[in-house]
């Protein structure tokens, strides 16, 4: 196989190399070999994640200021924050399950939402991204980790187990969070690492951001 | 006859290293300095993979018989109440008719986990023992079980919920145990594993069966 590196790919799971082929958008290259999918266009990706990660950090305030639940039993009553979840835990002693709680339910989301913004907004905006390969890697390392969707389907089978010994309210901060999942769904789908490394390439060639 | 490549050839073979951020293609004499795009340090494959992955699948292996064995959370109700396991929890759910919600718990806290061990255990061997067999299916085995391992979490937060909402004094309240701290750290030491692995070292022992059978070809003509 010849050619400049430029025209050679090689697929990141299975290290085969390959020589690039140009795709029409909404077409996935996949590896011959091991079927992971190389790359892939998504349309308006930038101004998509720029969209999304705004609506998504409005969004983050009420789902962490209005309680996601309220309880009722004898006349008492106890509403829950999604940082109480974390709190009340590492009041119990559980240190380190708390602060996972913590971060994967609240830091880890909001780091996302936050770093997506400032790649978007730079990118979009051609502004000076000083900091946009750190964002880029960070983003890409804290994929995963950030875990809204269990922590919802958590919320509905504690309602569940509950539901027979008290009286349950929703609370407005349960339908910020399953709006903010959605928005945070998208946002990955859109989340396209190679175009946008294609992206902040362009950028630099005009001298946009700096070199190392 | 010798001038036929072999059907499949690794980047690493034709002298090529791919940057595991960006995904630009780079010589492999530059492993060891840094990506010229993104920065990150240039690597064939991740240093230590096999090493770091085992060790923490075996002690992810270890600590899941206290997270199954010890209690994960107590509820008190005046005054009275035993410890929880995580098995139990989900046969008080099953007992309680809640058929559907005890098998979502059963499949997130005890299924998959072991699955993803048994899974990691599959890949590690595949690996350390250079088989070569259904490397397609391993490969789609890896994606599922990287996906799915998260959803591990699922009784931790539901433990974090009920521990916050169920705070009445003395009528009710739980509290969280040692249980829910292993099974929390089972569940991170697993990703880690799948994190630290490096699937392309599945496909080289495949691609140095086909160099090797390259050249006896070559010695025989």
């Amino acid at each position: 196989m010849s050619g400049t590196p430029e025209q050679l790919i090689a697929c990141h799971e299975c290290d085969l190399l390959m020589e690039r082929v140009t795709n029409q958008p909404n077409e996935d290259v996949i590896c011959p070999r091991c079927h992971a999918r190389l790359y892939y266009t998504t349309i308006n990706s930038i101004e998509r994640l720029l969209a999304l990660s705004i609506a998504g950090l409005i969004l983050f305030i009420p789902a962490n200021i209005f309680p996601i639940l309220s309880l009722q039993v004898f006349g008492q009553s106890q509403s829950e924050l999604i940082l109480q979840s974390a709190l009340s835990l590492f009041e119990g002693g559980l240190v380190l399950v708390a602060m996972l709680i913590l971060l994967f339910a609240i830091v880890v989301p909001l780091f996302q939402l936050l770093i997506l913004f400032y790649i978007s907004f730079t990118l979009h905006y051609r502004r000076q991204g000083r900091l946009l390969l750190h964002a880029m890697h960070s983003y890409q390392h804290l994929r995963g980790w950030g875990m809204l969707e269990i922590f919802l389907l958590g919320v509905l089978i504690s309602i569940i187990k509950l539901k027979d010994i008290a009286d349950l309210h929703i609370g407005l901060g349960l339908y910020s969070l399953a709006a903010l999942i959605v928005i945070t769904t998208l946002s990955s789908i859109f989340f396209n690492p190679h175009q946008i490394w294609h992206q902040i390439d362009l950028h630099r060639d005009q001298g946009v951001i700096h070199e190392r | 006859m010798s001038d036929k490549q072999p059907l499949f050839q690794s980047a690493r073979q034709q002298g090529y290293l791919l940057c595991v951020d960006c995904e630009k293609l780079h010589l492999l004499t530059q492993e060891g300095q840094h990506c010229d795009r993104c920065g990150a340090r240039l690597h064939s494959r991740i240093p230590n993979s096999m090493t770091l992955s085992w060790a923490s699948l075996i002690a992810a292996i270890l600590l899941f018989l206290p997270a199954n064995l010890l209690p994960v959370m107590t509820f008190k109700s005046f005054g009275q109440g035993e410890p929880n396991t995580i098995l139990g929890g989900i046969i008080h759910l099953l007992e309680q008719d809640m058929l559907l919600i005890g098998l979502i718990v059963l499949i997130a806290s005890i299924v998959v986990p072991a699955l993803k061990m048994i899974a990691m255990i599959i890949l590690l061997c595949t690996v350390q023992f250079r088989l070569h067999t259904n490397l397609r299916q391993k490969a789609l085995m890896f994606r599922i079980v990287e996906w799915i391992g998260r959803w591990s979490m699922l009784d931790i937060f539901v433990i974090g919920i009920l521990v916050a909402l169920v705070q009445l004094g003395n009528i009710a309240h739980i509290e969280g145990n040692d249980g829910a701290t292993a099974f929390a750290v089972v569940v991170l030491l697993t990703m880690f594993s799948a994190i630290v692995f490096d699937t392309r070292m599945i496909w080289d022992s495949s691609v140095a069966d086909l160099a090797t059978a390259k050249r006896e070809q070559k010695d025989n003509s």
